[in-house]
């Protein structure tokens, strides 16, 4: 029973992991339709602001305002540089993106080395949850990438900004037509797309070594997440989070660590396979 | 507000749709534009409204040259258009179709009381679902009751029952009598015979008539245009 518990518990830790990594790329690839392969390198830049932050003798938690205003910029400014000339072109977008990475990657290199370097914990020790010892900061961030989630989840759904993205999602000709400045309201919805993976490496930061390749663990992960709850609703991400921390926590203790990834892969392509039949309408 | 067009030229991927139409509308009037399918009536909206790019020609907004304005700017100096399809956001609801024009809830009532009552309390469903007609209307609904001075309105009686023709009407001729401007294309002659102050005829994307609607022989003209 103290198993199965730890196991709940693992699965919740994965499923807001999941959730929280994968949420600015609900924004960017489900409602946009931009693949941003750097999404991975915003979720590094924000470990890097953490690392920064701390280092720097700061209160660890000022590291989750700092890199969503860090990465909104950076998001912003990508999106007007690099991804404004290439809407409705996803084989550029794949290519622009996927250098983008790497240029990322290397800036990291030259700015931090390759060495990794170590993020504390918090809020170090264990707590004890009906009878059953789990890590504090784990707990805690089950708790503050929910809130963070449903907070961008309803900005999105009950906002006039919500509302706005979801008209030029539709018809991007039309929202224009209506008065709307599309140009503005993309730059803001890639910005927060951007913060967000910037807030999930914060978040993550803690857990893991901090070096310039972390975001290429989370990239595929989040990638199956939106995959699996659907490209065309933000509802999705929470979804998509946990069938994938479901089956991968359940897999994982009866089976085997190598064979959750497999099944997780299944599950994505058979739920391509079905969006394939499906028509691409947009909801949130 | 007077809108300008000069010269104008446009096309899709290369393909010229316009010929050089020259054209002027301005508040207080209202403009019937007229032509079989297939001239360039639909392109002229686009062009005008900035959805296609002007490839030859000029287009001002009170002087201003707005050739190469975004819609949206466009829109927020005081013109405005209906589409003569995917005039709403689909899958969106009645409701934030009309909150996306600036009608905000509390707002929304008095302007769906002003069509067919049969949209009236019907905010929360979605716009696709609605009949044709009902969403002409609702996108009708959404140019007259913003306070834009010039609005375009393509084919706003395609597909609409006889009876929401006239209300149409009237709430066009509300819209001229309240000082704006509408640059009406239409293939519902009658309705155009009653409303306009001019009449602009279009064939193969240029300008081959333009009369007052008082010139005693531009219904002949138009009718011979038209091959009615």
């Amino acid at each position: 029973m103290e198993a199965l518990g730890i196991e709940l518990l693992n699965g919740l830790g994965l499923f807001a992991t999941l959730g929280i990594v994968a949420l600015g790329l609900g924004i960017v690839f489900g409602l946009m339709g931009v693949i941003n392969l750097a999404h991975g390198e915003f979720v590094m830049i924000g470990a890097y602001v953490a690392y920064l932050v701390q280092d720097g003798g700061l209160n660890y938690w000022l590291a989750i305002p700092a890199a969503a205003v860090v990465l909104f910029f950076v998001g912003s400014a990508v999106e007007m540089v690099l991804i404004r000339r290439i809407y409705q072109k996803p084989e550029l977008t794949i290519l622009a993106t996927f250098g983008l990475s790497i240029v990322l990657r290397q800036l990291a290199e030259i700015l931090f080395s390759k060495n990794s370097r170590k993020v504390s914990n918090p809020i170090p020790g264990a707590t004890d949850v009906f009878g059953i010892t789990f890590p504090t900061y784990r707990l805690v961030l089950i708790v503050v990438a929910t809130l963070i989630v449903v907070a961008v989840l309803l900005l999105f759904t009950k906002s006039r900004f919500g509302l706005t993205v979801r008209a030029i999602v539709a018809n991007r000709g039309l929202a224009e037509s209506s008065g709307i400045r599309t140009s503005v309201a993309n730059i803001l919805a890639f910005g927060i797309g951007a913060a967000a993976a910037g807030v999930a490496g914060v978040l993550v930061a803690p857990l893991v070594s901090v070096d310039s390749q972390i975001g290429l663990s989370y990239l595929p992960g989040a990638f199956l997440v939106v995959i699996v709850g659907g490209f065309t609703r933000l509802w999705g991400v929470v979804i998509g989070a946990a069938i994938v921390a479901a089956v991968q926590t359940g897999v994982t203790h009866y089976v085997d660590a190598v064979w959750a990834q497999i099944a997780a892969l299944v599950l994505a392509v058979v739920m391509l396979q079905l969006s394939r039949s499906g028509s691409r309408e947009v909801t949130i | 507000m007077r809108l300008n067009a000069t010269n104008l030229h446009a096309g899709y991927g290369g393909v010229p749709a316009l010929h050089g139409i020259s054209m002027e509308i301005q508040s207080g009037e209202i403009v019937a534009l007229v032509g079989r399918n297939g001239v360039g009536k639909t392109t002229l909206v686009k062009t005008l409204m900035g959805l296609l790019p002007v490839t030859d020609g000029e287009l001002l907004l009170d002087d201003q040259p707005i050739t190469n304005w975004a819609p949206s700017k466009r829109v927020r100096a005081g013109l405005r258009a209906t589409f003569q399809e995917k005039g709403l956001f689909q899958e969106l609801t009645v409701g934030e179709n009309l909150r996306l024009n600036g009608f905000e809830p509390n707002a929304q009532d008095a302007v769906l009381e002003q069509f067919p009552k049969s949209l009236s309390g019907r905010q929360s469903q979605r716009a696709g679902t609605l009949s044709g007609g009902e969403q002409k209307m609702l996108a009708a609904a959404c140019a007259l009751k913003t306070d834009a001075s010039l609005i375009i309105m393509d084919e706003p009686t395609e597909g609409l029952q006889p009876s929401n023709v006239e209300v149409l009407g009237d709430h066009i001729d509300n819209a001229r009598s309240a000082g704006r401007g509408v640059l009406l294309i239409e293939q519902h002659i009658a309705l155009a015979n009653r409303l306009a102050d001019r009449f602009i005829v279009v064939e193969k994307g240029r300008v081959v008539e333009a009369s007052p609607a008082d010139d005693p022989t531009i219904q002949t003209r138009i009718k011979k245009r038209l091959a009615i």
